[in-house]
């Protein structure tokens, strides 16, 4: 009884381990196949392996280097511009007493309750009509509308952390804020600026529906150019399942190297309220 | 924001400057003030600007494929949106979609949490694989179960189900199995995430409590239903707030995997918003209906906040 208990049990879990690392395993495992392993029926689990699929599509015809060129721009672009906004924002928000402070607080939780789809509408007219249609400003900009919000309520549970006294001391040694702020704060939030790094990147470099409305020739990350690879004639499989592994590889570590926080980055602000997409 | 700078600014000239802890206080709220206004500013021009620009908007007819139509029109495209079919339909297929993937990603994602709470060993598996899904691009997860697990005569669960005898299925040419394909690949990529918070959220219960319920010969199902639920549940509603939001506006998943179809079977109220405005470049009507979402993204949220609040 109790054998087929553990037996029992062991299935379960294996099931929903299955279920789960499944779909992406399989994935990496048809881009190191053949296109004609890869079509081949039933489907194959031993086979020769080949990097020929990220040979092609590396430095193939239609490669997909400037397209994954694209996406570290767009996310690295992100990043730096969120992060210089945010972390006074956050500063100000978790320390310093100001009138209006909770409404600034609750307006940025706000913002996040906008559908994307209501953002990139009048934002594509604007940007239609000053010619910034596939260009990095013009998507780097449209991405602050959901990085910024996210990485100041994640900032401020941060700042919130750090003791008031280290401040104190350095105002009584004479330092002016802003010095207070660059030399004696800002250390102490390192890690904190670090996960928030991590998730404004992945977000950057996941993102889709603004993407989709604003690349062109020049900015056309790789989840946009994805879509190359398969169409109603025919569908390169091996390629398709290569560019889908280089896309998924950067958040796939970087997920991986900021797992402690992964909850964390995921909920935050809903403590106090809002949601994320 | 801006206004608590001004008035700070205003009041220094009245102020005498014998009280110390008030120039203080001043000096305070300027510093504040230039340390948000940044990215105060950032935040109105992407968020709040292209609020009020779209719901102008919605109040013009605005094709670009026929521009010699435009012009003011007031409360027009609300009125047809009212009687637009279509829109009903998306509406009713946000609000299945939307209710069907929160439903099942807290069941399988609770009992998951359970389950592995329990385990003994390999309870590092499911926290390493449980990370996968959920940092992955919508797009990229839905190109993967749109080829190498759907695709007919090709993808693995259509392998599976010849093999079980079922036959070779259109699983998104179909309109109900298309529907429950794309619930099924959100489910996939978002349990990861209730099981996350919510077996953290396990975690942190008092265990003397259970020991005192062991005591008292409680069942497993008591236990379950009467101390781990209740205290789950701010846990629980957290996940249902924060799903349904993004449920409401999902877009890449299911435009990688149908592109709304067969037809508008998959299409939720987002999708026709973009489609609206970018596939029929009817951007007038398309920013209605991107209002009408925020309408009922609102609603929607307001009642789970009060749900929140009681109790």
């Amino acid at each position: 009884m109790k054998r087929l208990r553990t037996i029992l049990l062991l299935a379960i879990t294996v099931v929903f381990l299955l279920a789960w690392a499944f779909p992406i395993v399989w994935s990496v495992l048809n881009s190191l196949k053949t296109d004609k392993d890869a079509l081949a029926y039933p489907p194959k689990l031993l086979f020769e392996p080949t990097l020929d699929a990220y040979r092609d599509v590396l430095f193939g015809s239609g490669s997909i280097l400037p397209n994954l060129l694209s996406s570290m721009i767009i996310s690295l672009g992100t990043t730096i511009v969120t992060m210089v906004l945010a972390i006074p924002a956050a500063y100000a928000l978790a320390r310093l007493r100001f009138r209006g402070k909770k409404f600034t607080g609750f307006y940025v939780l706000a913002t996040q309750m906008l559908p994307p789809v209501g953002i990139i509408i009048p934002y594509y007219i604007v940007l239609r009509n000053i010619g910034w249609i596939d260009t990095y400003q013009g998507i780097i900009l449209i991405y602050l509308s959901f990085s910024l919000p996210f990485a100041i309520w994640l900032l401020v549970s941060y700042f919130e952390d750090i003791p008031y006294e280290m401040e104190e001391a350095a105002y009584l040694d004479g330092a002016s804020r802003l010095r207070t702020l660059w030399r004696i704060i800002i250390p102490q939030v390192r890690g904190g600026i670090a996960v928030t790094v991590v998730f404004v990147f992945l977000n950057a470099w996941n993102e889709f529906l603004f993407a989709v409305v604003l690349s062109g020739n020049t900015v056309r990350p790789v989840t946009i150019a994805m879509f190359n690879f398969v169409s109603v004639e025919q569908t390169l499989w091996a390629k398709l399942a290569a560019v889908s592994v280089l896309a998924m590889l950067p958040v796939v570590i970087l997920g991986i190297v900021a797992q402690k926080h992964i909850v964390k980055g995921l909920t935050v602000g809903a403590v106090k309220g809002g949601g994320r997409r | 924001m801006a206004s608590a700078g001004n008035t700070a600014a205003t009041d220094v000239a009245g102020v005498a400057y014998s009280d110390f802890g008030h120039v203080l206080a001043q000096r305070e709220r300027r510093f504040a003030t230039l340390l948000l206004a940044p990215a105060f500013l950032a935040l109105l021009a992407t968020t709040t600007f292209p609020l009020l620009f779209l719901i102008y908007t919605s109040a013009y007819r605005m094709d670009l494929s026929m521009p010699f139509l435009n012009g003011f029109v007031g409360l027009e495209n609300y009125k047809v949106l009212l009687s637009d079919d279509r829109f009903w339909h998306s509406l009713v297929v946000s609000l299945v979609y939307t209710i069907s993937t929160v439903i099942l990603q807290v069941i399988v994602g609770l009992a998951l949490a359970l389950f592995v709470m329990n385990m003994k060993r390999g309870q590092g598996w499911f926290r390493v694989i449980a990370i996968l899904p959920v940092v992955l691009s919508p797009a990229v997860v839905g190109m993967i179960w749109r080829t190498f697990m759907l695709a007919p005569e090709f993808g693995i669960i259509d392998y599976l189900a010849i093999s079980a005898g079922l036959g070779s299925k259109n699983w998104l040419g179909d309109p109900f199995l298309a529907m429950v394909s794309v619930v099924v690949i959100h489910t996939w990529q978002w349990t990861p995430f209730a099981f996350m918070v919510l077996l953290a959220s396990l975690a942190s219960l008092p265990e003397d409590i259970y020991e005192a319920a062991r005591i008292d010969r409680a069942s497993a199902w008591q236990r379950f239903r009467r101390i781990t639920l209740p205290l789950l549940r701010p846990a629980i509603v957290m996940v249902i707030i924060m799903r349904t939001m993004v449920a409401l506006t999902a877009f890449a998943a299911i435009f990688t995997v149908t592109g709304g179809g067969p037809g508008t079977a998959t299409e939720i109220l987002n999708l026709y918003a973009y489609r609206k405005s970018f596939t029929e470049l009817s951007i007038g009507y398309g920013s209605a209906l991107a209002v009408a979402l925020l309408i009922v993204t609102v609603i929607i949220s307001a009642i789970l906040f009060a749900i929140r609040r009681g109790k």
